[in-house]
């Protein structure tokens, strides 16, 4: 009976705290659809959903909401692309082939994570400025490809996955006189499948997220992202919540539909790869 | 299998030859972009900050060797120490903060209990959300006429008479605390999902030896649970850490470039921005960074001393 009432209590206060975490992406939501004036209300729905707070983000703001989710969804996409090549071809490489350097090389690539972003951002931009990448010229976008082209976390996700793929399966392939690049292309990466949606949903995650690299690097309005603009506009719209917190839905919203869609499938790799760091 | 052992060596061999060149040339090329790329942009940058920092140096015109000044000067200027001390408090208190509730989380979502499931989705949700989405709702949720404060009012506390006037993000004495509540809470999915993880692989029969010794659910906690999380301790906080040191997001966002009110959310990682991409002292901006660098690196150290080798090879 006791412990019948202590798991009663659990329950309930788990409950109250994920209704506690989730009350701000209510809320969010919920003045999104208010008027101006309805918002110091703080009534939990809209009196009538308005959407005038869309309407305007669609059609009144510069860089328009369009360029903004595009920039944003191009940069993710392509950095998504990147990573899937790099961390894949070079994940085979250090957890399959014998050559000569391999485990110093890949000590390296550890290594690499010790170095903050924060420390880097002086050089790399002044590297970058060299390279004439700082710009308001479309190639501004490659200066972030360049930085965010390759992760060493995912080379080490990559590497993982590949040394746990059974020997036989290549050994097979190798009897037929299959070489090392159709060895990659035709047996490891169609067996590679969970390990490239993992990499690619936290990748994209992180680059649609981030604000740090892109609030440093791109120059001009046309070229900014959603969280970037949402920085931005902060300043302009200061008292005009409603669209404010319309941009901040729709931020939120393919994370979201990913999250729904994948959750059981993101909580589970994110256990299995906290497990191997 | 017969016909291979009847071929003749030298063919074998020579073949074999051919087949390992093969595979070195093909690994070299498969890890040739991604190493150039560390090279340049993570090692030899690095280099080239220590260069950087060493002169007066502005995007344009003749720079002038300084030495180690621009480090010395740092440490005159008053932000600067403002900085260092806000994101030391910061990282000292949402560290542990987030930790615990981390933990917390982990070991309620861990047990039995009916849809641990969806609370753990739930929970992992915060940690997957933008930065700049969740702090321009939080900045609306703690406006003073906000929701926050809606809820304080609803509890009987009077906000008028509050020390801050209910004015949480504009009071430069509740400014930096603000930012730490919503930061452990983001984080703390995270820190939940590593725990978790940990508390998966715990052999259960330590727990059942324990039990039938007559040990209780505090004692099995205090002495078998959370010895055997060591590694995710350190794990933990040592990550929690070095992200709390690099705080920029969340204080730009609610406090402006100059981490207003009065400094109050000037973080280490946004006197960079302010140097380098307000005042243009590349220089200046670049021996901060190293200063951060250092700073992260010997508080890393630290927790290993701390921790212990073994928890530092536990990770693996």
């Amino acid at each position: 009976m006791k412990h019948k009432i202590g798991k009663f209590l659990l329950f309930g206060a788990l409950l109250t705290y994920s209704f506690v975490s989730f009350i701000p992406f209510f809320w969010s939501i919920s003045t999104s659809f208010k008027t101006e004036s309805e918002v110091f209300l703080n009534h939990i729905l809209p009196q009538r959903l308005n959407f005038t707070a869309y309407v305007h983000i669609a059609t009144k703001i510069t860089p328009t909401l369009y360029r903004l989710f595009f920039n944003s969804l191009f940069i993710a996409i392509v950095v998504v692309i990147l990573h899937l090549i790099l961390g894949s071809t070079a994940g085979y490489a250090f957890a399959r082939l014998r050559f000569p350097g391999r485990d110093l090389l890949f000590y390296m690539v550890l290594g690499t994570m010790m170095i903050p972003d924060q420390l880097r951002v002086v050089p790399v931009y002044i590297l970058l400025v060299k390279m004439g990448l700082i710009s308001s010229h479309p190639s501004n976008f490659l200066a972030i490809f360049l930085i965010k082209a390759v992760g060493a976390a995912d080379i080490f996700l990559f590497r993982q996955y590949f040394l746990n793929i059974p020997k036989d399966l290549e050994d097979a392939a190798r009897i037929d006189g299959v070489g090392p690049v159709q060895m990659f292309t035709r047996i490891m990466v169609p067996n590679a499948l969970p390990i490239i949606a993992t990499v690619s949903i936290l990748t994209f995650q992180g680059t649609w997220n981030d604000l740090f690299w892109p609030s440093i690097i791109l120059q001009t309005p046309n070229h900014w992202t959603l969280p970037f603009g949402i920085l931005e506009f902060q300043g302009q719209f200061q008292t005009d919540w409603p669209p404010m917190m319309a941009l901040v839905v729709l931020a939120t919203l393919p994370i979201l539909l990913i999250y729904l869609f994948a959750q059981k499938f993101i909580i589970n790799m994110q256990l299995g790869s906290a497990v191997k760091q | 299998m017969t016909t291979q052992t009847q071929v003749a060596p030298r063919p074998v061999s020579r073949s074999r030859h051919a087949r390992n060149l093969k595979e070195c040339l093909t690994g070299w090329s498969f890890i040739a972009a991604p190493m150039t790329l560390f090279a340049v942009l993570s090692f030899g940058i690095l280099v080239y900050a220590v260069w950087i920092s060493r002169y007066d140096w502005g995007l344009l015109g003749a720079r002038k060797y300084l030495g180690w000044q621009n480090f010395s000067d740092s440490f005159k200027d008053p932000v600067f120490l403002r900085a260092i001390r806000n994101s030391l408090l910061y990282a000292a208190l949402v560290v542990p903060l987030q930790t615990a509730l981390g933990l917390t989380l982990a070991l309620l979502v861990n047990s039995k209990i009916k849809g641990s499931n969806f609370f753990r989705a739930t929970f992992y949700f915060p940690s997957m959300a933008s930065s700049a989405a969740i702090t321009t709702l939080f900045i609306l949720l703690m406006t003073p006429d906000g929701l926050f404060n809606k809820v304080l009012h609803f509890f009987g506390v009077n906000i008028s008479n509050l020390f801050n006037q209910g004015q949480w993000l504009s009071d430069s004495r509740t400014a930096l605390y603000s930012v730490i509540m919503l930061n452990a809470w983001t984080t703390s999915g995270t820190m939940m999902l590593f725990y978790l993880a940990n508390l998966q692989g715990i052999d259960g029969s330590y727990e059942e030896v324990a039990k039938t010794d007559g040990a209780n659910r505090w004692q099995i906690l205090r002495y078998i649970t959370l010895p055997l999380l060591k590694p995710a301790h350190f794990f933990v906080i040592t990550t929690g850490m070095i992200g709390a040191l690099q705080l920029y997001d969340q204080a730009i966002l609610a406090g402006g470039a100059d981490g207003s009110p009065n400094y109050s959310l000037m973080t280490m990682v946004l006197y960079i921005y302010n140097a380098c991409f307000r005042q243009f002292k590349f220089g200046y901006g670049a021996a901060i960074g190293l200063e951060l660098f250092v700073m992260i690196f010997s508080l890393t150290l630290a927790q290993r001393f701390l921790f212990g080798s073994r928890a530092w090879k536990g990770d693996n």
